[in-house]
């Protein structure tokens, strides 16, 4: 019978917790894979998905590659766990030109011929059977595995796909993304789901100088992000009226820092407001003016509690540019839409903003107001 | 909600439905097939050829019926494409439907020059004839512009174009033109002339293409060869009835008069202290500047009372306005500028409605952003 055999990543690292992790995994399976017939089953250090029907094969591989805690996995024939029903299958196997090798896990040592051995005896069915076959031990072109598993089962397949790896989603909690509409922030918002947290996202549009498609274009990149990380709630605030405050109110240069101060305070409430324990962001360190040390001390020090999860601070903007690519974000992300970081947008940004500046410049503001008016504008999305 | 973007496109006239259905549902017969009812459809077919060439007061030459004027264009200039040494010319000021096959023949190694647009958003004619020699393939340039409204003088191009080369061919996109401004092409030797339904209150995913010489083209699509071998495919009859219906029905002239109000009526309602506008010929469209504001700011502003357009439809996801820069002005300017076009059944009272929504919207964002 043709299965799936699922590997776990790092779950096999946890101890005491491992069933929670796992409890939460297989959740997360099941929820992606809704609407498929097949069945599942657990055995010690894999799941198997099996009786499912063969034109559904592509769509579950494809969907089982974005769930994150899976490891890999392998399209595999599923056969009872005797040497002569391993034996029978294997002589059927026709490697054609090519080099193999034959590689036997037993988890199960009950098995009773020793790994070793049973590979050289199934090598030497297939080097017979397949006239042109040569065997290679170190860099065959064909791994032919057989993986002997406590259930009395064993799995042969020569392929492995390689899955997301990380945490499950959910595992470490929840935290609020927040979301531009540019490159880097997608990308943070899924490194951050792949240690386990599940997404709420958070994006300030600032219309009418932002545009309605630049709205649109953040819930094609919630959605897109949604492969890998479920359902996202997204908060949308009105930033226009803010924006136009400190424009008025205060020195040009302190726009984006005052602006992105203001954001924090925003993010923070939101977070207490829906429990969420984090905010993430897609800060690069020294990108632009906004993300030198200098400018993120000073965003960072009005938030009271929350932390401020920053995975792509040491990326280059090509290795962030690499992962948007790989979950497909990247033609969105740079349609050319205005976002409310670009309104205003000071001719010459403060690079080294201190705290003390910042107060001053906030001090011509009624900023607890502001964070009011901006909160009173939310709408909410569920993508 | 005032529309004030025709020139992106125009409401369909509803009684063409009528029109639309009858040569869908009961006259609906492929005007390509031998029976009688079929053949009834081709007489129409040609009496609606007729129609058009009439319309643009042709004595000579063909209709080839297209899906749009996109099509149109590309197979005007891209079916006139030769082997060999030849130059193709174009205008600055040429829709994307143009301008981006220019590009695309620069790109496959073919010899491309550009004409410069002059202040008033014509093309620079002085340049165009030092451009023409005996190895000059093609020469496309639009009747009325699309952004500004302004109106090349063809006669003159066609002038300087045939008095130095007789076998150049002239290309004309008369998009916005058609219907609105007259022409006369038997009056003048323009080659190859796009028309495209939907800017007449005619129905979308009609265009055609005037030939006067089907010979010098070649069909981008090879099939059936409906359309004299030069557009295969089954002719779209019904679109086709209800775009030479809309035709026919346009007095050219009385519509003109009455733009020419509106357009009167809507400029002495902005404040021209305020506001910048370039003064073009088509009455039609309006360039307009509003300094210190962003157009597509302005735009989105005004969207729920009053539509008005960031120049072509077809280029408004593109930062910038190319036109308005090869005109000269800056990016700024450029930047801070939008597009009203009327219509000729709009009223003077919407227009003046309009124009005052539009300052106080305007005076309003200027202050915020001050």
């Amino acid at each position: 019978m043709k299965v799936i055999l699922l590997r776990f990543g790092e779950l096999f690292l946890k101890g005491a917790n491992r069933k929670v992790f796992e409890r939460a995994l297989v959740k997360n399976i099941k929820d992606k894979l809704s609407g498929l017939g097949y069945s599942f089953q657990e055995t010690f250090g894999r799941y198997v998905i099996s009786k499912f029907r063969e034109e559904d094969l592509d769509e579950l591989v494809d969907k089982l590659k974005t769930v994150f805690g899976l490891h890999s996995l392998s399209i595999a024939e599923e056969l009872e766990a005797t040497p002569e029903a391993i034996r029978e299958f294997v002589s059927k196997i026709n490697i054609g030109k090519k080099t193999f090798k034959v590689s036997v896990k037993r988890a199960d040592k009950h098995f009773p011929i020793s790994s070793m051995e049973f590979s050289k005896d199934l090598g030497g069915i297939i080097f017979h059977n397949t006239q042109d076959a040569v065997v290679d031990l170190y860099h065959p072109q064909i791994e032919v595995c057989v993986d002997i598993r406590f259930n009395n089962k064993a799995y042969v397949y020569t392929d492995t796909i390689m899955c997301q790896g990380g945490l499950p989603l959910g595992t470490s909690g929840d935290a609020l993304l927040l979301l531009s509409g540019g490159i880097d922030s997608p990308v943070a918002g899924y490194m951050m789901a792949k240690r386990g947290l599940n997404l709420e996202a958070l994006h300030f549009h600032s219309y009418p100088y932002t545009s309605e498609q630049a709205k649109e274009k953040v819930l094609t990149l919630a959605k897109k992000l949604g492969k890998y990380c479920g359902k996202i709630k997204l908060h949308i605030i009105s930033f226009t009226k803010v924006q136009e405050e400190i424009h008025k109110n205060c020195a040009p240069e302190f726009m984006i820092t005052i602006m992105r101060r203001i954001m924090m305070r925003v993010a923070e409430r939101i977070c207490e407001k829906n429990k969420l324990g984090a905010i993430i962001t897609g800060e690069s360190l020294g990108q632009v003016a906004s993300q030198t040390m200098q400018s993120i001390t000073v965003t960072n020090a009005v938030l009271k509690e929350k932390p401020v999860f920053r995975p792509c601070l040491g990326m280059d903007k090509e290795e962030i540019i690499a992962i948007s690519n790989k979950i497909d974000c990247f033609e969105t992300s740079i349609l050319p839409y205005e976002d409310c970081c670009t309104v205003f947008l000071p001719k010459n940004p403060v690079i080294k903003p201190t705290i003390g500046h910042c107060l001053k410049e906030e001090s011509f503001l009624n900023v607890e107001e502001l964070v009011e008016y901006a909160l009173s504008s939310e709408e909410i999305v569920e993508i | 909600m005032i529309y004030l973007d025709n020139a992106a496109t125009t409401k369909m006239d509803e009684s063409l439905i009528e029109v639309y259905k009858s040569f869908s549902c009961d006259k609906f017969f492929n005007a390509s097939a031998g029976y009688s009812v079929a053949l009834k459809n081709a007489k129409q077919l040609e009496e609606a050829k007729q129609i058009l060439l009439k319309k643009l007061n042709a004595n000579s030459g063909d209709i080839i019926f297209t899906a749009c004027a996109t099509e149109s264009n590309n197979l005007a200039i891209q079916g006139s494409v030769k082997n060999g040494n030849w130059e193709y010319i174009f205008s600055k000021g040429e829709h994307p439907s143009v301008y981006n096959i220019a590009k695309m023949l620069e790109e496959q190694g073919q010899k491309v020059y550009y004409i410069n647009l002059q202040k008033n958003g014509e093309i620079d004619y002085n340049q165009l004839e030092k451009l023409i020699n005996e190895k000059t393939r093609l020469v496309s340039t639009m009747f009325v512009s699309n952004e500004t409204g302004a109106i090349n003088d063809i006669n003159r191009i066609v002038n300087i174009i045939k008095g130095k080369n007789k076998r150049t061919i002239i290309h004309v996109d008369g998009v916005q033109g058609f219907c609105k401004i007259p022409i006369s092409l038997s009056k003048t030797q323009i080659d190859l002339f796009s028309i495209s339904a939907h800017k007449f209150h005619g129905p979308k995913g009609v265009g055609a293409l005037y030939v006067r010489n089907k010979a010098l083209l070649k069909p981008l699509l090879y099939g059936g060869g409906q359309e004299f071998n030069l557009r295969s495919g089954t002719e779209n009859l019904a679109g086709i009835m209800a775009m030479v219906r809309e035709c026919e029905r346009i007095d050219i002239l009385k519509n003109l008069e009455n733009v020419r109000k509106l357009r009167e009526q809507f400029l002495s309602n902005i404040d021209l202290n305020m506001v910048n506008y370039i003064s073009t010929e088509s009455p039609y469209i309006i360039s307009l500047n509003f300094p210190g504001v962003n157009g597509e700011t302005l735009m989105r502003a005004l969207e729920d009372k009053v539509i008005i357009g960031t120049g072509s439809a077809c280029s408004s996801k593109k930062a910038g306005n190319r036109i308005l820069e090869a005109m000269g002005f800056t990016k700024e300017y450029a930047k801070q500028s939008v597009r009203v076009s009327f219509n000729a059944y709009q009223t003077e009272s919407e227009i003046v409605e309009a124009a005052k929504i539009i300052m106080q919207v305007y005076k309003d964002l200027y202050e915020r952003l001050k």
